[in-house]
């Protein structure tokens, strides 16, 4: 009972603060620098040491809020469950759904002077502007999607037609995610890239016959990048469409490589967006975030330690030859070769086919 | 059951409405809605319901879910009746200790207990090592792993705990002189444990039924990451719809489905097994 009593206390006091606290909240705002941003985002872009060189040049602190997915945070800011996020992380391929959902503020981009660094296929894209021609995402992440394989048993660098290969029977994984999986399948059977993601309903039928008959060829479906990574590092697979975060992290234990096969590199990009409940207070400061995105210190650092490139080329002549290399920023005619996965208009047409290829 | 008894159940019924209930009243709702420009729509439309009537997809993953969760039941009931009768026999503090270790690997989340399994039977794997070892096979047994086969074992091995449980307290009421008797009769153990154990124990049974097959047939984490190319279910479509496909009508239309034709196996399920003659004379004793 004493225990008890002492607990309520306990209780009752601290709430009576955060009552006090909450009234002196909006004053505070008013007055002082904001003291916190949340920043909603991949694991992998927002790892503390990314930002600290923004928390110590604005005095503001960035709470990282780790995404499971992006339809995860898509549903969250449509149904207004992530009121605490002041900045999001929408991917450049499905910015147009947020967009017409109408939960991004449009964006003034002369606070962003970074831009003038960026490199002109993602200054120059449209698919982060609404109909009414506003700029509501900025890119400032990128990367390619290669197929990773054991060098030390495909002796010859895959192209997506080893993921079909009965050759390598029980060796192979794709990812459990309709749409790289199917334009994966449409590139296998010669469709072109730039096509790929705007198949026909004829050819949607002839994709979702490849992908049945590529399912006794696969050890399984991956679901996350962990997960794929476990796979390769337990000898389960040996060729995956991937990311290249299992490449990093078995190239120093085992012979792995990256393949970027010739029929298209599927790229992807993350973007800087700001929800459209975020108040007037905060707006500055995410600005001066979007700045620092594409500013030097996130790049170098992210460059360094996550071997990612960021969508600026403000440090890319600093960078070694083969740190260049590393994030794909060595050769820029890549970038001539990207796909960009867009979800196109039919693709409720094309879950319906995963979905039935993987029940099949 | 007095006046006041009653009114201390109110709070747990009321829970239950607006915990269950109320969500189910919202599914039944939205099955009727139309989705435009990534907005729910009230309406009164039957799209999702007749693109869910003709989706041979749809029904097939409903009836694996069955199958699994049907599977599973058996699985557990075959392990869980001799492990069950052997904690009868244990005396008091084995008993405690018997129960702690039985529930051991459920202290461990379940996806600890995945990647435990991956490394147990995966191709460079323990078994396949050992029996590479011993000679027993050449090749790794690849269909330990990323098969329906890894599915039933898990499902069975996750749940059996439950099963165990609840024959095991339906067991510790069976008047051990009923058995005796039996025996003294010229009963062999067999027809003893079918003729007295069994219809004795068969609440307790149809307790852990009710429990693993909701628990089984629900399972979405297990198949997709242990299952391989088979591991598609139901509940992962439900995910799908209602994440990255937006199609909330269908997923709430699906998961409707779903959940009567789980409810309606699960009362089958369990009025078999009450209406052994065993459990009406147990049941109506109570």
């Amino acid at each position: 009972m004493q225990r008890f009593t002492l607990n309520r206390r306990q209780m009752l006091g601290g709430l009576a603060a955060g009552a006090g606290l909450s009234l002196l909240g909006p004053m505070g705002r008013a007055s002082a620098a904001v003291s916190e941003i949340v920043w909603a985002t991949w694991d992998s872009n927002g790892h503390p040491e990314y930002v600290a060189p923004f928390e110590k040049a604005t005095g503001t602190k960035v709470k990282l809020s780790f995404l499971s997915s992006e339809d995860a945070q898509f549903a969250a800011l449509k149904t207004g469950s992530a009121s605490d996020w002041d900045i999001v992380n929408p991917s450049l391929n499905g910015a147009w759904r947020y967009i017409k959902a109408k939960v991004l503020k449009p964006l003034d981009l002369s606070k962003v002077p970074n831009l003038a660094h960026m490199y002109d296929v993602f200054k120059t894209t449209d698919k982060v502007k609404g109909e009414d021609g506003a700029t509501y995402a900025i890119p400032y992440l990128w990367g390619l999607n290669p197929i990773v394989y054991r060098s030390d048993i495909h002796t010859e660098e895959p192209t997506y037609s080893t993921l079909f290969d009965p050759k390598f029977k029980g060796q192979l994984a794709m990812r459990d995610y309709a749409l790289e999986s199917i334009a994966v399948a449409a590139l296998h059977l010669g469709i072109p890239r730039e096509r790929a993601f705007l198949l026909t309903s004829d050819e949607l039928a002839e994709v979702k016959k490849a992908l049945i008959a590529q399912k006794p060829l696969l050890r399984t479906y991956w679901q996350t990048i962990g997960d794929l990574t476990n796979l390769f590092a337990t000898g389960e697979v040996t060729a995956a469409f991937s990311w290249r975060v299992p490449y990093d992290a078995l190239k120093d234990k085992m012979k792995v490589a990256m393949a970027k096969p010739k029929a298209g590199i599927m790229g992807w990009c993350d973007c800087f967006g700001i929800p459209a409940n975020l108040p007037d207070e905060k707006m500055d400061i995410a600005y001066k975030f979007a700045d620092y995105l594409l500013g030097a210190d996130y790049a170098s650092t992210i460059a360094e330690i996550g071997n990612y490139a960021t969508t600026s080329s403000i440090i890319r002549d600093k960078l070694t030859p083969e740190k260049q290399e590393a994030i794909f920023v060595d050769d820029l005619s890549v970038m001539q070769n990207f796909m960009w996965p867009v979800a196109p208009e039919n693709y409720s047409e094309w879950l319906k086919v995963w979905n039935e290829v993987k029940a099949a | 059951m007095t006046f006041r008894q009653r009114h201390l159940a109110l709070p747990v019924a009321a829970a239950i409405v607006a915990g269950c209930l109320a969500p189910l009243a919202v599914l039944v709702a939205f099955s009727f809605y139309e989705v435009e420009d990534f907005e729910l729509v009230p309406a009164f439309s039957f799209r999702a319901w007749g693109e869910l009537a003709f989706s041979s997809t749809d029904w097939f993953l409903i009836g694996k879910a069955v199958l699994s969760g049907v599977a599973t039941t058996v699985f557990t009931a075959i392990l869980g009746y001799p492990v069950a009768l052997a904690l009868t026999r244990l005396a008091a503090s084995g008993k405690g200790l018997a129960v702690i270790v039985l529930l051991t690997p459920l202290y461990t989340g379940e996806i600890v207990r995945i990647y435990a399994w991956r490394i147990v039977l995966g191709g460079e794997g323990l078994v396949n090592t050992l029996l590479q070892g011993v000679g027993l096979i050449d090749e790794p047994l690849k269909f330990l792993l990323f098969s329906p086969f890894t599915i039933a074992l898990v499902l069975t091995y996750n749940n059996l705990p439950f099963m165990v449980l609840a024959i095991w307290v339906s067991a510790e009421m069976v008047d051990r002189r009923l058995i005796e008797a039996a025996r003294d009769l010229g009963a062999r153990p067999i027809d003893a444990f079918f003729r007295v154990i069994f219809p004795l124990t068969t609440p307790g049974l149809a307790a852990g039924s009710l429990t693993v097959f909701a628990l089984s047939a629900g399972e979405m984490l297990t198949p997709s990451l242990l299952g391989g190319t088979s591991g598609s279910t139901a509940m992962a479509l439900v995910d799908n719809l209602f994440g990255t496909a937006f199609d909330w009508p269908l997923a709430s239309a699906l998961a409707l489905a779903l959940l009567a034709t789980l409810f309606l196996v699960a009362s089958a399920m369990a009025g078999l097994l009450l209406r052994l003659k065993g459990a009406r004379a147990v049941v109506g004793r109570v």
